[in-house]
């Protein structure tokens, strides 16, 4: 049921709706689908900062480690894909999915794949230049936004679906909200990390002299490890709100929020 | 002809060397060409498997041209 027109404060009202709908057990699932993925790109940068200008000659080190970045994207799309389905059925019937969110299309996986290989091919390609992350993220929550279109397998179709439900200015608003999340999001883990650390040395018989050291803004791999996080804590708002931006987009095209719209007028005179 | 009626010349239509009513034309028009998916699926993934693939070589050659600029 779509009950209000695309607008971005209506797609955060309804993704946040669909997220706690969704949040157990599907959005543990997407955590521990992308954990493997957001950390491995932490280790990554990390093994970078450590070579510095000599990188180019530990191509095998950074090789390996894309490779394994390449492998755990893998499993964290398969992730992504039943998180997608379990918003847009918690959405539809309003209340926690069940074991049907399983069944994600094959051929709904494969398109999905499929545009987010072509994602990272094309954000590597572009980070020289400003807009080509925002193009890329706009890219990846249309692409996962518009899966569960794809009913059959096709080079062109997932694309098709894409260039149909875009709307860019919405979407780079929606982006910048995203963006501004995720500094919440890190804000609030480094936050947490403090609280445990300071209530830990309350008691006693471990080793936190270190661990404020450890877990302190002057070690980098604490900092990326917080990033890495702070992604894997906005993931799931990103999904719903993509599956609900898509599923708005779709409905303005068929006029189905007119219909809704008109309705409510109806009902609101009777 | 498909549906098997006789017809005059006049009102029969050939079509890939068969001679058609107007009815069983209109059928074979409306017909959905249905093709064989197993080429879509090795597409797709034959294009994923590349994309995958350039995307692991390009992400190190990125990160290298990065970190020379430090």
């Amino acid at each position: 049921m779509i009950r209000s027109p695309l607008s971005i404060t209506s797609v955060l009202d309804e993704a946040t709706e669909a997220v706690s709908l969704t949040a157990a057990p599907w959005a543990g699932l997407l955590v521990v689908t992308a954990l493997p993925y957001r950390f491995l790109q932490a280790v990554f940068l990390d093994q970078l900062i450590e070579v510095g200008a000599k990188a180019s000659s530990y191509g095998h080190l950074l090789g390996g480690t894309a490779n394994l970045i390449v492998l755990s994207l893998l499993v964290s799309l398969w992730g992504r894909a039943v998180y997608a389905r379990a918003c847009r059925l918690a959405l539809g019937r309003r209340m926690t999915p069940g074991r049907d969110t399983w069944r994600v299309p094959a051929a709904a996986m494969v398109s999905y794949v499929l545009t987010s290989s072509l994602i990272l091919f094309l954000g590597y390609v572009s980070v020289f230049t400003c807009v080509g992350v925002f193009v890329a993220a706009i890219f990846s929550g249309l692409a996962i936004g518009t899966m569960e279109l794809n009913d059959r397998v096709s080079i062109a179709q997932p694309f098709r679906w894409i260039a149909r439900h875009s709307r860019v200015p919405m979407q780079l608003a929606l982006v910048f909200v995203f963006f501004c999340a995720l500094i919440v999001a890190l804000v609030n883990l480094a936050a947490a990390f403090g609280l445990v650390v300071w209530a830990v040395s309350g008691i006693g018989g471990f080793d936190a002299p270190h661990w404020n050291l450890l877990f302190a803004g002057g070690n980098r791999r604490f900092i990326l490890m917080l990033i890495a996080g702070a992604f894997v804590a906005v993931e799931p708002f990103w999904i719903a709100a993509n599956v609900v931006f898509v599923r708005k987009a779709g409905a303005e095209e068929r006029g189905d929020d007119l219909r809704a719209w008109f309705d409510e007028l109806r009902s609101a005179a009777l | 002809m498909t549906c098997g009626k006789m017809l005059c010349q006049e009102c029969a239509t050939q079509w890939d060397g068969i001679w058609h009513c107007a009815a069983c034309l209109g059928v074979k028009r409306g017909a959905k060409v249905e093709r064989s998916p197993v080429f879509s699926w090795l597409g797709v993934l034959f294009l994923s498997a590349v994309l995958l693939y350039t995307g692991a070589r390009l992400m190190v050659w990125t990160a290298a041209v990065i970190a020379s600029f430090f």
